[in-house]
């Protein structure tokens, strides 16, 4: 996007004052997002974002600057207020810029792009239909599509300069569900970085109808318990428990703080021994997958639990030069508009060798959940709590009654360690994760699984 | 640089005249200094416009933006838009407002404190991450001691002869503690906001932030039982965003709130009066006009129980036959909808040592967590995760984690006993401590 030159010209201008390194990061990114509401295209938006963020480190300490404009002028300026965090020192060099090629992870056979936005609404209004096609009980339907295309361009002073471009698609479907007063609500809304052939793993159709069914599903529901019990977690869901409750005191940011449960307890057993856990960048068009994370390390397969014996914690640059040890890879930003910062890619519980419905059978009383809300963890205790979107009690051994207003509450390394069955089978969910005020999209995946004893709360008995 | 009112004009002088177009555009400079370790961690600068245009047509609304656009992209923008709009279902609510008289706010823009340099910013996240180590053996570091503040513009413009511009400045602290005993961390976390940062209180963050963390050490799980709930003032805010949603009136009208057909009706206790009010000066979520410019107003959402009505942006004021509050709230990336100004729970008169009293036996929630997930605003059913103390004697006893508390947001709001007369702001909701005569705390 920029030339060698100007690029190597803004390195040398961020480190006037020294500092480990610096680093220009240059984006481009087109989107396009569609929202059918009641059967009408209320809203059709398209954006055009640009930016270039210059970085300049020194230890852990760092200074930040953009600019939404990419000449010369603007991306001096913006070096030239990055290098005021520094305090005076001898300037740095800048190593000549060498390419380098990607994975190519995300590779693209249709790009959205490509497609109208007449395309686009058709897919709403086969997601529309097949959900009130399902019940006279849909009351309400919302299909939300967006893509977006960012081409990235990273550079830093240690020479090394990458381009990427990542694609992204997601359709979803928000459905409201009503039977004499009785309101009920169901999503769903898987997501890829992809083009267009997404669309062959979910249809538009099948979108629809799961969050249909689910809403039309939690009519039936009665409140949830409350108290201390086991939790059978459907496919996809444990991932997400994962994410939350064990990946975020992992992120190495956490870790240097001492503001993680898991400082200083690497190869100690921290969870049961059928956990099997990664972090993983290189999954082919996972929702959080990238051939470089945001400061041009390429990403990796990192393993975070093996049996159970906790292996490491997810690095950036910064974290890692400070620890003597290499970057995962997982040093990412929303956007050119802040610095990285450790997170997590695709963070997975891997599948095990127990049937699903054989768990379910051993369990004598407690809930299956099939649907999570999302949640959020304190990675300084290991707090965590969930919202249970679609849940079921489990009782003599059967998935019975579906239940609401439920959440899942507990402590990391003991929910973890609670871990006492995994099963064969293995399911994705695609979310967007917050921390530090930066959204990142993120996928995690887990078979099903069984949790011993874990509060759940609810307003039932 | 093109000023942001030349950017709204080029947009509305591109419209052609069967057309509405609406030009909105917004300019921030912002600036962010943290400390960690008695060092500057990190040290941010952020300059940012861009502009949002909306093009009605037949009543088809289409929406383009641009991240800091030139002319030509304007245009562009405006171009793009009109290519949206005609694949939009007509509405014939889609209306931009007519010019109205708005009155400036001169209070929102302190000049001293847009000069203040970075180096004053480091010095004060260094201040900030000192004070709250100095305190108590057990807090002897920070997760994060981080001070910002920001200068922002906003210009609209339309072809109903709309123009309106207004500057303002904000400022903030925040600081999270790390309370150490043993083997057990717990987090402290405070956070304040001003106009300006020589009015920010940082000593009270940091003093706050080690009180909240330390009170904490050596919390266990209650049993599951149902009793006295005091919302401090962190935890009740927690709740404001899903009444806030389940009052705009787009919710109402599209058959989402659980108040649609409430109105008039005692749905709280006669304690609970729920305000917006963008010409408070006094809160952060002050301005003289919406971003529709819609000059600001006073909306009295509850009084004493009673509902009296929803917020409004000119869309839904329009499909419901009435006038917009000035609640037509956005960022230039999206068209506006109903938001919130400043929008908080009317101050009660009891002071909070006697919420406590009241609560006797019952909790003191001072954190909850998971309310995006764990509350469903159509329905109102809620279950949340939460961390308090236990109240006995009058004062605070025993910390408590691990617990939820779940009830329906009627039931809450039927239940509240007391309000304090301690409203407190955070970003542009605020509220007081209330007391909940009774709600299900689940536990072991």
């Amino acid at each position: 996007m920029l030339p060698r030159e100007l690029v190597e010209e803004v390195l040398r201008a961020a480190r006037r004052r020294g500092g480990s390194f610096s680093e220009l990061f240059v984006e481009e990114r087109t989107s396009t997002s569609i929202r059918l509401d009641d059967g009408k295209v209320e809203e059709l938006t398209t954006g055009l974002d640009r930016g270039a963020g210059v970085r300049v480190a020194l230890g852990t300490s760092y200074g930040y600057a953009f600019s939404n404009r990419l000449d010369r002028e603007s991306l001096l300026a913006a070096a030239e207020a990055a290098s005021v965090a520094l305090t005076e020192g001898q300037p740095g060099t800048v190593v000549d810029l060498t390419e380098r090629e990607g994975a190519g992870t995300n590779r693209t056979e249709r790009p959205a792009g490509t497609f109208p936005a007449a395309d686009k609404v058709a897919w709403l209004r086969e997601l529309d239909d097949a959900a009130r096609s399902l019940s006279s009980e849909v009351v309400q339907v919302i299909g939300v599509y967006g893509d977006s295309l960012q081409r990235r361009s990273i550079a830093n002073s240690d020479g090394v300069w990458v381009h990427e471009d990542r694609p992204r698609i997601r359709l979803a479907s928000q459905v409201v569900a009503a039977r004499e007063g009785n309101i009920q609500t169901g999503m769903f809304g898987p997501a890829a970085c992809a083009g267009v052939e997404f669309f062959e793993r979910f249809t538009a159709k099948a979108i629809g109808e799961k969050a249909a069914q689910r809403a039309l599903t939690m009519l039936e529901s009665i409140p949830a318990p409350a108290g201390e019990m086991p939790v059978v977690l459907a496919p996809g869901m444990g991932g997400v428990l994962f994410h939350e409750a064990v990946g975020h005191p992992l992120e190495a940011d956490a870790v240097d703080k001492e503001a993680s449960v898991y400082r200083g307890l690497v190869g100690t057993r921290c969870a049961g021994e059928l956990v099997n856990g990664v972090d993983d960048a290189t999954i082919p068009n996972g929702w959080g997958s990238y051939d470089f994370d945001d400061e041009a390390e390429p990403g990796q397969r990192t393993v975070l639990f093996e049996d159970g014996v906790l292996q490491g914690f997810l690095y950036d640059r910064l974290r890692a030069s400070k620890e003597g040890v290499g970057s995962t890879g997982n040093g990412r930003r929303e956007s050119y508009a802040s610095p990285p910062i450790p997170r997590m890619t695709n963070t997975n519980i891997l599948a095990g060798v127990s049937k699903a419905d054989a768990i379910i059978r051993d369990t004598e009383r407690g809930v299956f959940v099939t649907s999570l809300g999302g949640g959020q963890v304190n990675p300084a205790s290991g707090d965590f709590v969930f919202g249970v979107s679609e849940g079921f009690l489990i009782e003599r051994g059967e998935v019975t009654t579906p239940v609401r207003g439920a959440n899942l509450i507990g402590r990391a390394i003991q929910v973890m360690s609670a871990v006492d069955a995994v099963a064969d089978d293995f399911d994705t969910w695609e979310g967007i994760c917050g921390k530090d005020g930066q959204q990142a999209p993120v996928g995690s995946g887990s078979p099903t699984l069984r949790i011993s004893k874990i509060t759940v709360g609810g307003t039932g008995a | 640089m093109p000023e942001l009112d030349d950017l709204c004009r080029t947009a509305v002088e591109a419209a052609e005249s069967d057309e509405a177009v609406e030009a909105y555009a917004e300019e921030s400079r912002r600036t962010e200094a943290s400390a960690l370790r008695g060092e500057v961690e990190g040290l941010e600068f952020a300059e940012s416009r861009g502009v949002g245009v909306r093009v009605i047509r037949d009543g088809r609304l289409g929406y383009a933006w641009a991240a800091d656009p030139d002319q030509d992209e304007v245009r562009e923008a405006v171009r793009r838009a009109r290519e949206n709009a005609a694949l939009a279902a007509p509405d014939e609510h889609n209306v931009l407002p007519e010019p109205a008289d708005w009155t400036p706010i001169p209070e929102l823009f302190r000049e001293e404190s847009a000069a203040i340099g970075a180096d004053d910013k480091t010095r004060l996240a260094l201040a900030l991450e000192a004070r709250a180590i100095s305190h108590d053996p057990r807090v002897t570091k920070i997760d994060e001691a981080q001070v910002g503040d920001a200068v922002s513009r906003v210009a609209i413009a339309s072809t109903t002869g709309v123009t309106a511009e207004y500057g303002r400045t904000d400022a903030w602290c925040l600081a999270v503690t790390l309370a150490v005993e043993g083997e057990e961390t717990q987090t402290g976390f405070s956070y304040r906001i001003a106009r300006g940062l020589p009015e920010l209180d940082w000593e009270a963050v940091a003093d706050e932030a080690v009180q909240r963390g330390v009170r904490m050490l050596g919390a266990g799980k209650p049993p599951t039982a149902r009793v006295p709930v005091v919302l401090d003032t962190f935890a009740a805010m927690s709740f404001l965003g899903v009444l806030a949603g389940a009052l705009s009136a787009d919710a109402v009208q599209k058959g989402r709130s659980l108040f649609a057909s409430l109105v008039g009706e005692q749905v709280g206790s006669g304690l609970f009066t729920l305000v917006d009010d963008g010409t408070n000066v006094a809160g952060p979520g002050a301005a003289p006009f919406d971003d529709e410019a819609v000059p600001s107003g006073r909306t009295e959402l509850f009084t004493e129980g009673v509902l009296n009505g929803f917020l409004h942006d000119t869309y839904t004021a329009h499909k419901g036959g009435t006038v917009s509050t000035g609640n037509g709230k956005r960022g230039y990336r999206s068209p506006p909808g109903v938001g919130t100004s400043n929008f908080y729970l009317d101050a009660g008169e009891t002071p909070v040592e006697e919420l406590l009293r009241d609560a006797e036996g019952g909790v003191l929630i001072q954190d909850v967590s998971g309310v995006h997930s764990g509350a469903n605003p159509i329905s109102g059913e809620f279950s949340v995760g939460a961390t308090g103390l236990r109240i006995a004697g009058g004062s605070l006893g025993e910390p408590l984690r691990e617990m939820t508390i779940a009830s329906t947001l009627p039931e809450m709001l039927t239940a509240i006993t007391g309000v304090g007369d301690d409203l407190r702001f955070f970003s542009s909701v605020g509220t007081p401590s209330v007391l909940i005569g009774e709600m299900t705390l689940a536990g072991v």
